[in-house]
């Protein structure tokens, strides 16, 4: 039975992600981050942009310093240890460009679940003494049978779940490598799935152990060959995060100019990775 | 890509390794999150030394993972080497909410006299001054993993306040872990527990901005002795732990 391609080209799948929609980025800080999507979504001036992630730091500081998102639902973004705070995500908070919608990683999670369990809201444990909930609007409720009080997360349904993953057949059918993050849930919770892919197999790699594809091509809309799409991030268990290219990123994010410069500059890898390069077969 | 570290920054990163995996207990379920090089550099310390049975659960979803050398982001595929299962995010969230959590490392941007910490804002958040990275899991994991230590490698009056004007969390701290000192957590408050070879009373009382306490009773800290040196040799080679720094 010939399968139904739904490969994409980079710029043909990020058209597909209209201004102002909600998109959840697969991935954690710079590992498996969709990093070529974004800077394509960058590329093509995209506007009002509304993004989810538990902890971002390469792909949500872009997107602010391009001007595409509004707003960002996140327990963190930054840049850990290595070079502290995401300098154009907090410019853009500070001067009200961008709406932080401050969650812990667990409440975005619990967001999601909601979603993905078709539930308006999802009750979590923690947050007492914090002041997340005032600002964000988490509000507490009784449990019907104890009437213990918890806080109820309401449900956080993206257009879209932009996920970046080592292996995918042009179906969709997808396997993570390491850590699977929210990846997943992501997958189950929004109302479209954009795969893009370090390898694009054949679909018997995934016959062979089911169990092992965490992401059914049935929820999937489109896939993206993108060899190296996590970089300079990492991803797992093709290549690590290169320090040198995000540092030289951090430094071009400053300026417009700079930024433009650094999107020129990954445009010829991001749309012709695969030059000199086999797309099909096994890995 | 090298950085450039003082010596007396150098001392001050082995110190807190070495008093963070002081911290752990044999057996214990122990966990940290993103940006936490310092608590990945303790586990690595604790398990070749008086903590060999601990569970070690991080970002990746690694289960006992012992990785040869630490990576820069503390959410690297490296924490996955060899470990034994893979136990995500979400589940490890999950286990701190049913009670099952036995430690968290947590940082704090500020750290107040009562243990609550802000990582969030400075300044009016709906306008900041400094937007902060954002508390991460800290606020449903701080009230309900059994124990969390917080750490800061930086001491001074800002960042220890009486209380933070922004709360990202609040909940079980039992010791926090300076460059300069330890408290624990008594009666609500944070106290001195002991003072690191070379800080005067007068240094921790200068530099926290909320009274610590009987300073000058307050014991001296073990200095870290040749085993713990060792280990933390064996654990972090690369010096990642230097990257807070």
């Amino acid at each position: 039975m010939p399968a139904l391609s739904k490969l994409l080209s980079l710029p043909e799948a990020a058209r597909r992600v209209g201004d102002g929609e909600m998109i959840s980025l697969g991935g954690n800080s710079l590992t498996r981050l969709p990093s070529a999507f974004a800077r394509e979504l960058a590329r093509q001036e995209k506007r009002g942009l509304r993004l989810v992630k538990t902890a971002g730091a390469y792909d949500i500081d872009l997107l602010c310093a391009a001007g595409a998102a509004v707003e960002v639902q996140s327990g963190y973004v930054g840049f850990e240890n290595l070079f502290g705070l995401a300098p154009s995500y907090r410019k853009g908070v500070e001067s009200g460009a961008v709406r932080a919608v401050e969650h812990a990683c667990y409440t975005v999670i619990a967001g999601l679940r909601a979603s993905a369990y078709g539930i308006p809201s999802q009750p979590v444990a923690g947050l007492q003494g914090s002041d997340v909930p005032g600002l964000t609007g988490f509000k507490e409720a009784a449990d019907p049978y104890t009437g213990a009080k918890v806080y109820m997360i309401p449900r956080i349904r993206p257009r879209w779940a932009v996920l970046h993953v080592p292996y995918a057949d042009a179906e969709g059918n997808a396997r993570i490598e390491g850590g699977t993050f929210e990846d997943v849930l992501m997958s189950r919770a929004a109302e479209g799935v954009i795969l893009t892919a370090e390898r694009i197999v054949e679909t018997s790699f995934f016959e062979e152990r089911p169990e092992r594809t965490q992401i059914p091509a049935f929820l999937v809309g489109a896939v993206v060959h993108a060899p190296g799409g996590a970089r300079p991030g990492a991803c797992p268990p093709f290549y690590d995060m290169e320090e040198e290219a995000v540092a030289r990123y951090i430094g071009q994010s400053a300026s417009a100019g700079g930024l433009a410069a650094h999107l020129a500059e990954w445009e010829e890898r991001d749309h012709h990775p695969a030059a000199g390069r086999p797309a099909g077969g096994r890995p | 890509m090298k950085r450039e570290i003082s010596p007396e920054k150098r001392r001050a990163a082995d110190r807190m390794a070495v008093f963070l995996a002081r911290q752990i207990r044999d057996g214990e379920i122990v966990f940290h999150g993103v940006a936490s090089a310092l608590p990945m550099t303790a586990v690595g310390v604790a398990r070749r030394l008086h903590a060999p049975g601990l569970t070690y659960l991080n970002i990746p979803g690694g289960v006992d993972a012992r990785p040869a050398h630490l990576p820069g982001s503390t959410v690297g595929a490296q924490l996955l080497e060899g470990a034994r299962a893979v136990f995500n995010l979400a589940e490890i969230f999950d286990l701190s909410a049913r009670g099952a959590l036995d430690l968290a490392f947590l940082g704090g941007a500020q750290i107040d006299s009562r243990g609550d910490i802000n990582l969030s804002y400075i300044g009016d958040p709906r306008r900041p001054k400094v937007r902060l990275p954002g508390g991460a899991g800290s606020a449903c994991i701080l009230p309900t993993a059994r124990r969390t230590v917080l750490w800061r490698t930086a001491h001074d009056p800002r960042s220890f306040p009486e209380r933070c004007a922004w709360v990202t969390a609040s909940g079980r701290v039992d010791r926090v872990v300076t460059p300069l000192c330890l408290f624990r957590k008594e009666g609500g408050r944070l106290v001195i527990e002991s003072r690191h070879a070379g800080v005067s009373a007068e240094a921790v009382r200068e530099a926290t901005g909320f009274d610590p306490g009987p300073c000058e009773e307050a014991p001296e800290t073990p200095e870290p002795t040749p085993a713990e040196t060792a280990a933390l040799q064996a654990a972090d080679p690369g010096g990642v732990r230097f990257l807070e720094f």
